[in-house]
């Protein structure tokens, strides 16, 4: 089928989001959709996808003229989108199978009473034509997020679809799943499928895609080939500005040991972690989900129990408990979800900001509001935090930006350690070069930080030093020219190839 | 903009309340007196303080479903023991009541994991039980006239209970807006585990919540008491209800992190003019809560809306054309 957009404007209030958008997708191939937060893919998406009506302009689905009113119409037309909040779209409480065929309507499975057994069978069946291993039986609430993530695929293009839309599909998924799910792109493709993918991570939208439509600002900034164009050239139509390096690393690293792990291990998670972080130090950890690197930083935090091993930090015992002690100790954690644990979205910027370091401002057990107000407003400036004023609540900012209040929090207790656990996720490429600048500015002044990130151009990039682990275990230090993103591929997978 | 909504919100229950009161000054003579003021506040006071403890409970994203039953315990346990102990003794030991049973909730939430929804309903139970057991059902009569006068007193012509219920809602609400505390109610109940990781001590600021619920309805209690002069097992009944409603009213969310101490106690004064209206217009005791009923589902609704009814608001403005300064049009020529 050919998909063709025609001058699409769409409109929230004053605020107009999409200025004129035309776009044309081909049955058997791969469309990516890139540009930074805000630069109207979503919102593309869902006006293809029947979710939001558009202001206007004109759809055509194979040269006649069509009209969505609602998701279930464009359905009908054989358009599936799966969502970067995939969730929404799956029933925690419900079987693999129910939850495969609960948009079914033709009553294979029975109508009044369902046909369990028939269900199974053919959820079985889809799920091996793809390559999957989940069962059919199994809860969704049981599955891991890669899982759902996989379902909430299967769900979509098990359903006849025509036109599949991936938004943010590698998110949530290691190496190692997203190439698993490539492949079912490329499959899709070669059945004839339209495709149209969102990504913020252009190595792998190189890899994978047809054909490049950049985004800016609601209209379309740049249409080319992977072939015809470089990484450097998309990321400079999706800022509107030149790019000169992208990953701006700075060596700040000494050989002042801040943070010693000895024999470290939480068991059934990692098991005898050495580890020695210097001052003005990156160090990373690679490794495929699940292999421990996120427990690693949990357990230093207090979050997950340490059950062997010791820490020093600053050349003095100290023993994870909570993150009340790790903080005072000078150790921070920047989470990598950010709305579960993160953030108190109702709550100010500068309340956020202040939400470790409260007790620097109190006395008599009463808060300061005004200098509350005046740290917010600098580490504000500091971060380049885009918003009104630091009273607005957190919850009307960008991705990007409530990234950077999260990051500020931390940075306002001062840390000698900062975990930092994906933290450029779904955020857009302004914020994150400022955090990767932010990154630069702590460690030169001696702060320490230990990287985990599955993104790995940026893991590889902006480490000194890179760790890798497998199964609980490290498995491999790199260093200087030994960093890349081959050889930590190679090391976090090694076990799986043999 | 935080604090500019955050009052918006309480704005909404005063606007509500001066709305009731402006029909009730047209529909009834005796509404708009002092005495009958004064009588609503007097009324009021008892939910209000119940709902001042809620605010901190129902901002957590908990509920406290026994505060109504606290009430009932500790008025009796104070009336029990004031004979043996004195007044400042026989007071701390009704406060002691409420913070123990308050700690108990707190800990069943916290410690022992239950939904506060169901311990507090347990605890409701019990606690009414309890009372019922010790009193074997009659009614404590008191006979301390220095007790009394926590009810019956005035200072500077107001009575006491409405200035304990004034002291209460300032320190309270100070405690909630400008405290370190306050601030850990917030971002606890707005992100239990954002908390968590900030390093607040949010296992101990809910049990604190609880406590704080519990000690405001032993003070509630007391007032009570102190009016009727006997402490009534029965006393506490659905009070619950009524004091969930008033922080509701006054714009506290139920998902938790936002709300006031002000909204709440102006919810109550809402739900307390109501009740004295009713009564003056004559209407059936029994179609009391009908109306009642009515001003939730309708406050609920504003906050839910108001989204949409400030748009349809603002494109009402823009239609009538701007006829700016209307008083400087051109005088007829002389």
């Amino acid at each position: 089928m050919q998909l063709k957009l025609r001058g699409i404007r769409k409109q929230f209030g004053e605020n107009e989001v999409l200025k004129g958008i035309d776009l044309t997708v081909n049955g058997g191939e791969v469309v990516a959709l890139l540009g930074e937060n805000g630069a109207g893919k979503s919102t593309l998406a869902r006006v293809i996808s029947g979710a939001y009506p558009a202001n206007d302009g004109d759809v055509e689905i194979d040269g006649s003229h069509v009209a969505f009113h609602k998701p279930q119409d464009a359905m009908k037309a054989g358009i599936q989108v799966i969502y970067q909040e995939f969730r929404h779209n799956l029933f925690p409480q419900l079987t693999v199978a129910e939850n495969l065929f609960a948009g079914d309507r033709s009553g294979r499975h029975g109508r009044l009473w369902s046909n369990r057994a028939a269900m199974q069978k053919d959820a079985a069946e889809l799920l091996k034509s793809l390559g999957m291993t989940m069962s059919p039986r199994a809860l969704v609430s049981d599955l891991s997020v890669p899982e759902q993530q996989m379902l909430a695929i299967a769900k979509a293009i098990g359903e006849d679809a025509s036109l599949v839309i991936f938004d943010e599909p590698t998110a949530a998924l290691d190496q190692a799943e997203s190439e698993a799910l490539f492949v079912q792109v490329r499959r899709l493709r070669d059945e004839g499928v339209a495709i149209v993918y969102i990504s913020h991570r252009l190595t792998e939208v190189f890899g994978l895609v047809d054909r490049l439509v950049v985004l800016r600002d609601g209209v379309v900034a740049l249409e080319t080939t992977p072939a015809e164009s470089s990484e450097r050239e998309v990321v400079q139509a999706m800022v509107g500005r030149s790019v000169e390096n992208f990953y701006p690393k700075e060596q700040h690293g000494t050989d002042h040991t801040v943070l010693q792990l000895r024999g470290l291990s939480s068991e059934g998670r990692f098991s005898d972690v050495d580890l020695a972080v210097h001052a003005g130090e990156i160090v990373g950890i690679g490794g495929v989900q699940g292999c421990g690197k996120g427990s690693l930083l949990r357990s230093l935090y207090g979050l997950l129990p340490v059950t062997a091993g010791d820490v020093q930090l600053d050349g003095v015992e100290f023993r994870p408990t909570t993150p009340r002690a790790a903080i005072a100790s000078g150790l921070c954690y920047l989470t990598p979800d950010r709305q579960n644990e993160g953030l108190a979205v109702q709550q100010s910027i500068a309340r956020n900001i202040s939400m470790a370091t409260l007790d620097a401002i109190t006395s008599v057990g009463m808060v300061d509001a005004k200098s509350e107000l005046a740290r917010g407003e600098k580490m504000r400036v500091a971060l380049g935090i885009k918003a009104r004023s630091v009273n607005q609540p957190v919850a009307a900012l960008s991705g990007g930006n409530q990234q950077k209040v999260l990051l500020g929090r931390w940075l306002m207790t001062n840390p000698k350690v900062l975990l930092m656990e994906e933290p450029t996720r779904g955020v857009d490429v302004g914020a994150k070069a400022e955090i990767y600048r932010v990154m630069n500015e702590q460690t030169s002044r001696g702060v320490a930080i230990v990287l985990v990130s599955s993104d790995l151009p940026e893991l590889v990039e902006m480490s000194d030093r890179v760790i890798v682990m497998r199964e609980g275990h490290v498995v491999a230090e790199l260093a200087g020219n030994d960093i890349s993103q081959e050889s930590v591929l190679h090391h976090a997978l090694e076990s799986a190839a043999s | 903009m935080n604090r500019l909504s955050a009052l918006a919100l309480q704005l909404r229950a005063v606007w509500m309340l001066l709305g009731v009161a402006l029909i009730l000054s047209v529909a009834t003579p005796f509404f708009f007196t002092s005495s009958n003021l004064r009588a609503i506040a007097l009324a009021s006071s008892i939910t209000a303080l119940l709902a001042i403890g809620e605010t901190f409970v129902i901002i957590l994203g908990e509920i406290d479903l026994s505060v109504g039953a606290m009430l009932g315990f500790t008025s009796v346990i104070t009336a029990m023991v004031l004979p043996h102990t004195g007044l400042v003794l026989g007071l701390l030991a009704g406060l002691g009541v409420g913070a123990g049973a308050g700690l108990i909730n707190g800990l069943l939430v916290t410690k022992v994991n239950m939904p506060s929804f169901i311990a507090t309903l347990a605890s409701l139970s019990i606690l009414s039980g309890l009372t019922l057991y010790f009193t074997k059902g009659n009614p404590v009569s008191i006979s301390s006239d220095s007790f009394r006068l926590i009810g019956t007193g005035q200072v500077l012509g107001v009575s006491a209970p409405i200035w304990i219920l004034l002291i209460c809602a300032v320190v309270f609400g100070i405690l909630l807006t400008r405290s370190r505390f306050g601030r850990q109610v917030y971002a606890t109940g707005d992100n239990f585990e954002a908390a968590h990781l900030s390093g607040m001590p949010v296992i101990r600021v809910k049990v604190a919540a609880f406590v704080i619920s519990g000690v405001l309805a032993g003070i509630a209690g007391f007032i009570l008491a102190a009016r009727l002069g006997t402490a009534q097992p029965s006393a506490g009944k659905g009070l619950e209800l009524t004091a969930i409603a008033a922080v509701i009213i006054g714009g506290t969310s139920l998902l938790g992190g936002r709300g006031a101490v002000l909204g709440t106690v102006i919810g109550a004064l809402l739900l307390g003019t109501i009740d004295n209206g009713l009564n003056l217009l004559n209407v059936s005791p029994f179609l009391q809560d009908v109306v009642k009923g009515a001003v939730i589902l309708f406050a609920v609704f504003i906050d839910r809306n108001a989204g949409p009814i400030r748009i349809i608001v603002q494109s009402f403005k823009r239609m009538t054309p701007q006829t700016p300064h209307p008083t400087k049009e051109p005088a007829p020529t002389r």
